[in-house]
């Protein structure tokens, strides 16, 4: 028991957590501003997929990490923006567009990876590059603080970051005020002259560009390759974060590290012969329950409120 | 009405047409040469070579293309309907849930642990022909709804969104499931984690043993008979429909939405819990997979090419598994890798549920219809569809 304890409260320990955390935390915060609008992205998965294997790809073929970055957040915006132009224009279901573009995320990195490597399961023959840590100068000298501070990967602190800036823009600039508007009741924007659709569409593509990020960092950070299917679900991990976090940007990074840590928990708890299974699933079983109290809350307080409301909606979203 | 279904019908056709459009573009680029010869020259060999790709990809499954001409493909043919089994079964659950105009993500897990636990009564129950199959097969729709009814108690009752709890369930169930085969069904023999072989009798018959042509396609079809039966000649079918249609007026109506929201999504969770065990039952005899074979996620686009009518279903499943034989024999032959399926079913989903698609197209034809019967008297254009 002592050991398990050590396992866990090590520094190591916290680094590995905030490492596992980055992704799903930049998914999460696009989940955020996508949900605001009322379009839920649940593309992300693909999105970061996608941008994962762009990165490899472009910094493996031309060398250069910048274009690699802005290749990879390019992409990923783009198919943000192809599953707002079928949903808001086109006038897809946006739940089966995003299921689609899935698919072609999953399948479609495969084929391209074969095609241009020659190998289907890894990019292991692409001499592709990483994105850099960032020691802090003085912060990284200090005992314990700095093993906590610095050192992380860059897009780590972008991440970190974003939590406040994407808290700002949604409740302090008046674009965020035209996306809550418009996610809470999209009639009355549009009757006080905003666009519903442009606005969702502008929404939705950040929620792109900041899944993307995530995806760079899975496959030019995290590991130096892409491998098929890489993301491994975490698409999904973030969309659970933003449903434990709410609308809030601080709660959704509370939700995403709850995640990312117990994830990092799950790797400590294999030496101890707990199934490998059990503490894997244990994030999801987590969401689960939580969802069902917070449900549970709502409907009890809008029964105290009214007591005849009994519709079940079919999909509000 | 029957203006609106032909030109479902011809959506459908043009997004299947600009798939396979794409599809060959993609094949051309990638079948251009590397090789150092005249631009013209390399055109030509790409021209000829994604020609020859598309010629597996079409008729594959069917043809078996020899030196001497074609012949039929029986193991194409054979594959071609083993593999529509379980998508048919995934498909009719999952139209079945989007007929009430609910979520179903979680065809996936409900069929891999309905399969997990069914695989358990496969290897120990004795085998008695058909009674043991029955049992396995029952088991596994009993998982399955039993596994559903989290999601649909957490819709009906607490109004949690059943999409992001369907996709978590997901997961706990592939863990779930790799966990029973591990720990409690391995064949400690083999080399890879599979689980025992089941009872010899207990498989399902096979109508051709080299190619192991199984029962499973009637077992589907059967499925397919009965839950059309279901919903659209009974009460309850009826319900469900009112739900998908119109929830408001179906509670002014007294009917309990929230006991239908709950019965539809257990109901379909029976009907996916077997989608896996009967192709484990016909085709591989254990348990064999690490990775989630998908069946749920195909359940939800051949749902969506079906406009959620079981009697399509079959139909949309077939289509599926043709264009997937098909690529798997081009992957065979060329280097094209058959993962391009993937990207043609993308389109053809995004084609083929876009509403707008097409509607001035379809608005103009309308109204042209329309402003020809008012007047009746402007000659009609040559090949003109009236």
């Amino acid at each position: 028991m002592n050991e398990m304890f050590q396992g866990i409260l090590s520094w190591d320990f916290i680094a590995s957590g905030i490492r596992v955390t980055t992704p799903i935390l930049l998914a999460a915060l696009g989940a955020l501003i996508a949900e605001s609008a009322g379009t839920p992205n649940i593309a992300l998965e693909g999105i970061m997929l996608i941008s994962a294997f762009i990165g490899v790809i472009v910094s493996g073929f031309t060398g250069s990490l910048w274009l690699a970055i802005i290749f990879g957040v390019i992409v990923g915006t783009l198919m943000a923006a192809i599953l707002a132009y079928f949903a808001l224009k086109l006038k897809t279901d946006i739940i089966l567009a995003a299921i689609a573009l899935n698919i072609f995320a999953s399948g479609g990195t495969i084929f391209f990876l074969a095609m241009l490597t020659g190998d289907k399961g890894s990019s292991a023959s692409v001499n592709s590059l990483l994105i850099p840590n960032v020691t802090i100068p003085i912060i990284d000298k200090i005992p314990i603080l700095g093993d906590i501070l610095s050192g992380h990967h860059s897009i780590t602190y972008v991440a970190i970051v974003l939590i406040f800036v994407v808290q700002y823009m949604m409740y302090k600039t008046p674009l965020g005020l035209r996306i809550r508007a418009v996610g809470e009741n999209p009639d009355a924007a549009e009757s006080v002259g905003i666009s519903v659709v442009k606005t969702r569409f502008i929404a939705l593509m950040l929620s792109g560009f900041l899944a993307s990020l995530g995806g760079l960092f899975l496959s030019m950070g995290y590991v130096s390759w892409f491998a098929r299917d890489m993301t491994a679900g975490r698409g999904w991990i973030a969309l659970a974060a933003q449903a434990l976090g709410g609308l809030n940007a601080f709660g959704v990074a509370a939700g995403s590290f709850l995640f990312g840590f117990t994830e990092a928990v799950s790797y400590s708890l294999q030496i101890f012969d707990i199934p490998y299974e059990f503490t894997q699933s244990l994030p999801f079983i987590i969401t689960i329950i939580v969802l069902g109290i917070y449900a549970w809350r709502k409907v009890k307080a809008s029964g105290k409120l009214n007591v005849s409301n009994s519709s079940v909606g079919p999909t509000e979203k | 009405m029957k203006a609106d279904k032909r030109f479902t019908l011809y959506r459908i056709g043009i997004s299947v047409g600009i798939a396979l459009l794409i599809g060959y573009i993609i094949v051309f680029i990638a079948s251009v040469p590397s090789t150092d010869i005249a631009f013209m020259k390399k055109m030509k060999e790409a021209f000829d070579s994604a020609n020859e790709a598309y010629k597996y990809f079409l008729t594959g499954a069917l043809v078996r293309w020899r030196f001497t001409g074609a012949a039929f493909n029986q193991s194409g043919f054979i594959q071609w309907i083993n593999e529509a089994v379980p998508i048919i079964i995934t498909g009719l659950a999952v139209s079945m849930v989007f007929t009430a105009k609910q979520f179903n993500i979680g065809a996936e897990g409900q069929m891999f642990l309905g399969a997990a636990v069914a695989t358990a009564v496969a290897i120990y129950f004795p085998g008695i022909p058909f009674i043991s199959t029955l049992l396995v097969i029952l088991t596994a729709m009993a998982v399955g709804a039993g596994f559903a009814s989290i999601p649909g108690f957490m819709k009906a009752k607490l109004k949690a969104s059943e999409m992001v709890t369907s996709l978590m369930l997901n997961y706990v169930a592939f863990f779930m499931g790799l966990f029973i085969i591990k720990t409690f069904l391995r064949d400690t023999e083999a080399g890879s984690l599979v689980s025992l072989e089941f009872q010899q009798q207990t498989m399902l018959p096979l109508l051709n043993e080299r190619y192991r042509w199984h029962i499973g396609i009637f077992i589907a079809l059967g499925m397919t008979v009965l839950v059309w039966f279901i919903m659209k000649k009974t009460t309850w079918g009826y319900k469900v429909k009112l739900i998908g249609d119109n929830i408001k007026f179906a509670e002014y109506s007294g009917i309990n939405s929230s006991k239908m929201v709950f019965q539809v999504q257990v109901a379909a969770g029976a009907v996916a819990g077997s989608a896996g065990i009967i192709e484990l039952l016909g085709y591989h005899g254990r348990f064999l997979w690490l990775y989630s074979p998908g069946y749920g996620w195909d359940g939800i686009i051949i749902a969506t090419l079906a406009r959620n009518n079981p009697l399509f279903v079959p139909l949309a499943a077939l289509f599926l598994s043709y264009i997937r034989v098909g690529a798997k024999i081009m992957g065979r032959y060329t280097n094209i890798a058959p993962e391009i399926v993937a990207i043609l079913q993308a389109v053809i989903i995004l084609l083929v549920t876009a509403e707008a698609f097409l509607a001035k197209w379809k608005q103009r034809s309308i109204n042209k219809e329309a402003t020809q019967s008012e007047t009746n008297d402007t000659p009609v254009q040559v090949g003109e569809v009236r």
